[in-house]
């Protein structure tokens, strides 16, 4: 059963298609892997389905209830904002630069939107906080402040935090993109985790083995559009598209291909 | 020469002074009271996106920050009565006056740090506190604005000093504030004195605004 329905997605900047008729569809409890080129516009992809950025023109449909739709005159109508309201904090975003809050510990960046936005409890909330702390990793580090953390330990608590508001969807844009490469190991282990719990991730991503090795399907995307889609295998190992075959090139697998 | 002469007429100078420096103080902490909260307001409607709130305000800045104040005090306390036709005129109190005048005045000055604070922020926190539900509100209140005082601390802790400092610009209205008390005293008795000792009240206070902000910005050093 599709979680995420997208048709025709398109969204301008200055006049420029940055996301140019884009439909796919995302089941639940499925890993989708977008990969493709800088300014192919991916990200932009991620930012309008988490409402971070409004579209120009498509139909988005999550858990059945219509986020945005356009009318056959052409013109964009999203759901009324106390609808929106109930939908964003199911729709879970990973940053590449974390944005966790830095006034906050790690504990409270997990709590605070489950408390204000989920109306928990602080103690019900901190109960769920620690249990996700335990499972990336860093119980030790619940009192501590974001300027303390590695940025490999950033992005794992921005995981936590996002994991915490129990969402049905978990966007990653480039979530290792910022990190040195010897911390992308940890943030990957995670992502993995949730994975193999059959959380339903979309992740944009420079790293093709992880893409590789965790999807369930890939998206190739280039200049705004999907070019090619499919499983990992036959994406990585026999893509069809010249544009796919050039980009993939680029990239060295070492002995695992 | 500086001497307080016998212990007397010393008490007699600080008892007078002391009134004048309460006076200084009321100004102070009223303006404060209400420029603080007014000048977040101004920097809000400042950076509104809608033209008509924007340039108003935009304007007003520039008159509050390009005018003098001396001259902004003399104005709330006379337009009242001169600008207006006839039927319509009143008069304020003078110390009101002067309140209104040092209120919009640092409201604007104010203004301009807020929104220096408030544009630093990095877009991110917005867009994270946007994914994860929180409304406006709570973004700006719990997010937004804690990381907008931590970083303007040191700007505000400025204008808080030139405040204590520009309270003696009262004097032109004819209100006894401290420094108007001083010169008053100082010419009956035909010495310098009563302006050093004022100078000294002006310092202790200042000296009692940086401790304050010392203490804040180290509250606030717990995050980077």
């Amino acid at each position: 059963m599709p979680i995420l329905q997208v048709k025709n997605l398109v969204k301008n900047f200055d006049g420029l298609e940055a996301v140019n008729d884009v439909s796919f569809t995302i089941t639940r409890g499925e890993v989708l892997a977008v990969i493709g080129p800088s300014g192919s516009g991916k990200s932009t992809l991620l930012r309008c389905l988490t409402l971070l950025e409004k579209i120009d023109q498509g139909t988005v449909i999550f858990a059945g209830k219509t986020m945005v739709e356009t009318s056959s005159k052409g013109l964009v109508q999203y759901a009324p904002e106390e609808q929106l309201r109930k939908i964003r904090p199911r729709l879970g975003m990973v940053f590449q630069s974390f944005n966790l809050f830095p006034h906050f510990s790690v504990l409270q960046n997990i709590t605070e939107a489950p408390v204000r936005v989920g109306g928990l409890t602080e103690a019900a909330a901190q109960e769920i906080a620690f249990e996700l702390l335990a499972k990336i990793g860093l119980s030790d580090k619940a009192n501590a402040y974001p300027y303390q953390l590695s940025g490999g330990q950033s992005q794992r608590v921005a995981i936590a935090r996002a994991l915490a508001m129990k969402p049905d969807i978990l966007f990653f844009d480039e979530p290792t993109s910022a990190l040195d490469p010897e911390l992308t190991g940890e943030v990957l282990k995670v992502i993995r985790t949730l994975a193999e719990e059959k959380m339903t991730m979309m992740v944009v991503t420079h790293e093709m083995s992880f893409a590789y090795e965790v999807a369930d399907r890939v998206l190739f995307m280039d200049k705004g559009q999907i070019i090619e889609e499919g499983i990992p295998e036959q994406i990585f190992r026999q893509p069809t598209n010249e544009r796919t075959k050039a980009f993939l090139k680029n990239f060295n697998y070492g002995s695992r291909f | 020469m500086i001497s307080f002469g016998d212990s007397a007429n010393f008490l007699r100078l600080f008892g007078l002074l002391g009134n004048g420096a309460l006076t200084t103080l009321r100004i102070f902490y009223l303006t404060l009271l209400f420029s603080l909260p007014l000048g977040l307001i101004i920097a809000l409607g400042r950076m509104s996106h809608l033209k008509w709130i924007s340039s108003p305000l935009k304007f007003f800045i520039l008159i509050m920050r390009g005018t003098p104040l001396i001259l902004q005090l003399i104005f709330f306390y006379f337009a009242p009565f001169y600008m207006l036709p006839e039927g319509l005129r009143f008069s304020l109190p003078r110390f009101t006056a002067a309140i209104i005048a040092f209120s919009l005045n640092y409201a604007a000055y104010f203004a301009e740090i807020y929104r220096g604070g408030i544009e630093s922020i990095p877009r991110g926190q917005y867009e994270a506190a946007a994914v994860l539900g929180f409304t406006k509100g709570q973004t700006f209140f719990r997010i937004i604005l804690p990381q907008v005082i931590k970083r303007i601390l040191p700007p505000i802790s400025n204008e808080v000093i030139t405040l204590v400092k520009d309270t003696a610009l009262v004097q032109v209205l004819g209100i006894s504030e401290l420094f108007r008390v001083a010169k008053n005293e100082s010419s009956r008795i035909f010495s310098t004195t009563p302006l050093f000792v004022a100078g000294l009240f002006y310092l202790i206070m200042n000296w009692v605004v940086t401790k304050v902000f010392e203490k804040s910005e180290k509250k606030l050093s717990y995050y980077q």
